[in-house]
């Protein structure tokens, strides 16, 4: 059944923190200020890779207004920060290796101080050679970018020789997929506020996927106990992993510290440009070779990845990447290599998807590429080498068995979208590119044109914008409509050998709130409103019987990160084993109170209940009162489940989608309109229909631009897309198409992990159906992306 | 230092010249550390983009009277040059007479910008995208460059900005566009047309904008054309020799495809990082034939029907 608001009956909420988020009545944590407050500003390198030869503050601190000028002398602990390696310089010292390295951070009273301060501050470089091209990276006689070497991290995984199936294999299909620099572009850029109380403690009021992790590291660089740190941190706009990491933190920290007085720092957009992370860009080679029948002999690829500077999660997502070129198939063998490489570009990161989206544009580009050449339907080509049920997972490791793998095959085979006409391999229904006697400019014309080649001339069900279709006319000749389909199975949690704590606390609070307590954070994913309806349905209680809270170390415990696609998870988990020992105890609490027996009564909205009648017996408040002394309290700790292997980064819990896309092509000028798209996820229950579609179509969203328009561009370690007027995000007219999701929502009898993960995987599969269907429609293969339009220009044969 | 500092902590002195040859006065008194601002747009993004800092003087236009007004009567109509773009979007005599400069207008930027942003600063600015439109609609620029005002045509301006960028001097006080014939009782088909194109569908900066009108007679032949292209950093200007090989012509596929390989030629956009020259050429050109192709077909099916 289709997920949408009708569907949904009372299932559909409106989120709590909707009404604040559209009306804009909603203070974010860079939105606060406080009297008195100086402002923060960092000094960035001007140049990609330079030495430092000399730094002098002196004039910057002399200037009136100027409160604090501080370098790398100034740090009392750790002058470096990073989740997983340690190795970005808070201030660099004798090296800046990209052109968001901090070298110096000033306060002053006023913004324009502050600027007029940092202009002061004069730094002495010499500039060296920049390593802007992860291949050239690799050769022998590279500039290196830190005495180690060039290499980040390798990871490979191999099963068996791939040579004898490529000898044997009766098709075989090379390629090399490239993936653009994607950046977050949340709407809140990095910021906060930073202030020293009065007690002598910091409070951090700033952004992070992950409270206790920025707490920890702040200890660290300012040299103090953890316990003397603060971090608050929701609500935010927005981070898709571009917060997870620290940014602005150690330099209003440090700035508060200095100075004794409230510190704001807020990125302009092109300082979150200029230091902020961004996707690896990712460059995929891979040949792939199937037997007649089509079955998938070897698989080999070569993953090489621009790290940019500084480790971030760069290990993490590389070995993500090599899982998932492998993903959901089977093959005789399969032979991996990969590589993230530094150089002086932009800073690569964690990014929605976490590799995933590089590895499935490749991969679903492989299968579309091998059913052409074997003459069959590339639906059916992937249905006859997907891993079965009871199959372990891509790294050879035991996965929770589900049977999501055929159920999303077949809801999408099923799925009216992809039986529109052009899906099952059907000869098109009107003239393609061939047909109509046109070129095909840049198609390698390998002879497959004929192959489920369905470029129908569009009757358009919605007017185009341009007026190139209008309601119930054909569309021009010159738009060629195509459709095209993707299988993803992607993963969540972090994976094996990396610590994934999960737990939480309920609480009846003195005011006789059911208070939530969790270390997760609401970075605009629905967090709160997915945990208030599994509190409303698993426990009975009414919107106003709960509290949620969250994002503030000094009261939450910690629940792990808010990453990997596993919060809501983890909350749904938490709950259940939370259920029994709260409810119970609120009962118990309750016959006490009421000296009546613990059977006759229920948890129920507003208070405890009869359990038959189900009147009001002791509204919540009346309880509260009652337990003042030993308030009701629950709380758990576990772990994210793993697969029982010795393979660093692998799976256990994944989430199946299939996505189908219709595109149009305008042949004048090579631009892709993305139609109709259609989703179906297999993740478990829905927890909350609206966020699970919000989660799909925002995820799509951000495909859509990956696809069509978004790329941070450099050239020699400098970006040339400095701001949202040159990098392009999707806009309402993108994604203006009809959108339908279809859950999957059956889990195996026993399973006892309940909702799996759909924070990422709406933004993997779209940009592989894209390809596919703008192949349908003309006949040319994508192996890019953004997809350059002067690809799909053509001059004539379109009329 | 004390000086820079002076510089940056100073907000730029605002002068509200009641009328155009005040503003004029102005700026010859200041030079070039006085700027004019209407909607304050494209100056706030060079300002942001540091291609230019904030003047000493900034001279705001949006107090002389009758700047802000759009008139009409039989023979012309005049646009003030204070004209928000929202006001050239959707005013009915403008959408009525002049849909080319409508629908130009309609893709510019996004709404809240065209609500400030005017049509006299799109035109100073000499790269915004409602120019193809008003060349191919051949316009007249009125300017208040002296103690009286003056009269020049667009096509004629923006070829010795194309040649030879001056910095201006004057203010753009209003912009003249003829009354297209009423051809309503002939058998003869106008039409118009068009086209930017970005990098994605809406609120983008152009790579290539094209334009064109044109009479398709009751014989089938193009008896009138004009077409004007630009888009990015390309000065727009009139494709002359594009429009005399299809004037007099049936537009069949050997004519459209020697229109089509003229305008290609004759069109020579500013690549940039974001796309070259090559593909530039090829969406106008393909572009202009298709409308023309359109405005046949649709021609055609008017005479039957
Ligand atoms: C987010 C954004 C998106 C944009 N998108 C587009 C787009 O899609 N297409 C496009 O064409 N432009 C675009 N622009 C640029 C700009 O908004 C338009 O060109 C607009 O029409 C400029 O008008 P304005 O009144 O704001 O000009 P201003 O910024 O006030 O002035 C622009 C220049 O013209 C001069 N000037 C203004 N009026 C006069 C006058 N009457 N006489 C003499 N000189 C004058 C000023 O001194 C200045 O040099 C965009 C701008 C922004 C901020």
């Amino acid at each position: 059944m289709l997920l949408n608001r009708t569907t949904s009956g009372s299932r559909w909420r409106t989120r709590p923190d909707g009404p604040g988020k559209v009306t804009g009545g909603l203070s974010y944590l860079t939105d606060l200020s406080l009297p008195g407050m100086l402002h923060g500003l960092v000094l960035r390198s001007p140049h990609p890779h330079a030495a430092i030869v000399s730094i002098d503050a002196s004039k910057a601190m002399a200037l009136p207004g100027v409160l604090a000028v501080l370098t790398y002398a100034d740090v009392p602990g750790l002058n470096r920060f990073g989740i997983a390696r340690p190795d970005q310089p808070v201030f660099c010292e004798d090296r800046v290796r990209y052109i968001g390295d901090a070298v110096a951070a000033v306060a002053a009273e006023t913004p324009e101080i502050a600027v007029l301060a940092l202009r002061a501050i004069e730094v002495a470089y010499e500039p060296l050679p920049v390593v802007d091209d992860p291949e050239r990276a690799l050769l022998p006689d590279s500039p290196l970018v830190h005495p180690e070497g060039n290499v980040l991290h390798r990871n490979d995984y191999r099963t068996a020789d791939v040579a004898p199936g490529f000898a044997a294999a009766a098709h075989i299909v090379e390629e090399t997929y490239v993936t653009p620099r994607q950046m977050h572009t949340y709407m809140e850029t990095e910021g906060g506020l930073f202030v020293p109380e009065a007690d002598g403690r910091l409070a951090v009021y700033s952004a992070t996927q992950h409270g206790f992790m920025d707490r920890m590291q702040l200890a660290r660089i300012l040299g103090r106990p953890e316990a003397d740190i603060r971090v608050v941190s929701s609500p935010i706009g927005g981070s898709f992993g571009g917060k997870d990491e620290l940014n602005v933190q150690p330099y209003g920290a440090l700035l508060a510290l200095a100075t004794g007085k409230p510190v704001k720092v807020h990125h302009s957009r092109w300082e979150s440009v200029r230091a902020g992370l961004k996707r690896h860009p990712m460059k995929i080679r891979m040949k792939t070779g199937v037997d007649a029948n089509g079955r998938l002999l070897a698989h080999e690829v070569e993953i090489v990845a621009d790290k940019g500077p500084y480790a971030t999660l760069g290990a993490e997502v590389l070995n993500f990447a090599v899982e998932h070129v492998i993903g959901p198939y089977r093959y005789d063998a399969v032979d991996v290599k990969s590589v993230n490489v530094y150089t002086n570009n932009g800073m690569s990161g964690e990014f929605r998807g976490f590799g995933g989206n590089q590895a499935i544009f490749a991969l679903e580009g492989q299968m579309d590429r091998l059913a052409d050449k074997l003459g069959m339907d590339p639906w059916a080509f992937r249905r006859l080498n997907l891993r079965k049920t009871d199959d372990a997972g891509p790294l050879g490791q035991p996965i929770a068995v589900t049977a999501g793998a055929s159920q999303v095959w077949e809801a999408l085979a099923e799925s009216e979208l992809w039986r529109s006409g052009t899906g099952r391999g059907s000869a098109g229904s009107g003239p393609g590119i061939g047909a109509t006697g046109g070129k095909s400019a840049g198609h390698d014309g390998s002879g497959e044109e004929g192959i489920g080649l369905a470029a129908a001339r569009v009757e358009a069900k919605t007017a185009s914008d341009r007026g190139q279709a209008t309601a119930g006319t054909p569309a021009p000749p010159w738009i060629r409509r195509g459709v095209g389909a993707s299988f993803v199975m992607h993963g969540a949690g972090l994976g094996v050998g990396i610590p994934d704590p999960a737990g939480g606390r309920l609480r009846l609070a003195a005011d006789g709130k059911i208070d939530a307590v969790f270390g997760y954070e609401e970075f605009g994913q629905g967090l709160i409103a997915s945990l208030e309806q599994m509190l409303i349905e698993q426990f009975g209680f009414a919107a106003e019987d709960v509290r949620i809270v969250i994002g503030d170390t000094d009261v939450v415990p910690d629940s792990g990160s808010s990453t990997a696609s596993r919060s809501t998870s983890m909350m749904w988990q938490s709950l259940r084993r939370l259920r029994g020992p709260f409810a119970g105890k609120l009962i118990a609490a309750a016959s006490a109170a009421l000296a009546m027996p613990a059977d006759r009564l229920r948890v129920g909205a507003g208070g405890i209940r009869d359990a038959d009648g189900g009147e009001l017996l002791l509204p919540y408040a009346a309880l509260a009162a009652a337990t003042a002394k030993a308030p009701v309290i629950a709380e758990t700790r576990f772990e994210f489940p793993r697969s029982p292997v010795d393979r660093v980064g692998a799976h256990f819990l994944y989430t199946y989608s299939a996505v189908a896309v219709a595109v149009e092509v305008n042949l004048l000028t090579g631009r892709v309109r993305v139609a109709d798209q259609y989703h179906t996820v297999a993740a478990g229950p829905v927890v909350n229909p609206q966020g699970f579609l919000g989660q799909i179509e925002g995820g799509s969203g951000m495909a859509l631009g990956f696809s069509l328009t978004e790329d941070a561009v450099m050239s020699g370690g400098h970006y040339l897309t400095e701001n949202l007027d040159t990098y392009l995000i999707p806009t309402v007219a993108e994604l203006g198409g009809t959108f339908e999701v279809e859950p999957i929502e059956t889990l195996p009898e026993g399973d006892e992990y309940g909702p799996r993960g759909i924070g990422e995987v709406g933004s993997v599969g779209l940009a592989p159906a894209i390809a596919s269907a703008v192949y349908r429609a003309v006949g040319k293969r994508v192996n890019r992306l953004p997809i350059d339009p002067a690809l799909l220009q053509e001059t004539d044969g379109w009329y | 230092m004390a000086m820079e500092q002076d510089e940056i902590l100073r907000t730029p002195a605002v002068w509200h010249p009641g009328d155009a040859r005040e503003a004029w006065r102005l700026k010859e008194a200041f030079g070039p550390a006085g700027v004019y601002v209407a909607g304050g747009t494209l100056l706030r993004t060079q300002w942001e983009a540091g291609v230019a800092e904030p003047p000493a003087h900034l001279i705001d236009l949006t107090a002389i009277a009758g700047a802000g007004e759009v008139e009409m009567d039989g023979e012309e109509a005049a646009l003030g040059a204070l004209v928000p773009l929202s006001v050239c979007r959707s005013h009915p005599a403008i959408l009525a007479r002049y849909p080319l400069l409508a629908e130009a207008a309609r893709v510019i930027a996004a709404p809240s910008v065209r609500n400030l942003a005017t049509i006299g600063g799109n035109v100073v600015s000499r790269v915004g995208d409602a120019l193809p439109a008003l060349l191919a609609l051949s316009a007249q620029l009125v300017w208040q460059a002296g103690p009286e005002p003056h009269a020049c045509s667009l096509a004629d301006w923006l070829e010795r900005e194309r040649r030879a960028p001056t910095p201006a001097s004057g203010v753009l006080v209003q912009i003249r566009l003829p009354v297209p014939p009423d051809d309503t009782t002939s058998n003869a088909a106008r039409f118009f047309a068009y086209h930017k194109v970005g990098r994605r569908e809406a609120f983008m900066p152009s790579l290539v904008t094209v334009a064109l009108t044109g009479r398709i007679g009751a014989d089938g032949a193009v008896e009138e054309i004009r077409v004007a292209a630009g888009g990015g950093q390309t000065v727009p200007y009139r494709l002359d020799a594009s429009e005399a090989a299809l004037r007099g012509q049936t537009p069949d596929g050997k004519t459209l495809a020697a229109f089509q390989a003229c305008v290609e030629e004759e069109y020579e956009p500013k690549p940039d990082l974001f796309a070259t020259e090559a593909y530039r050429k090829r969406a106008a050109a393909n572009l202009a034939a298709a409308a023309v192709w359109q405005a046949a077909r649709d021609a055609a099916a008017g005479r039957k029907g």
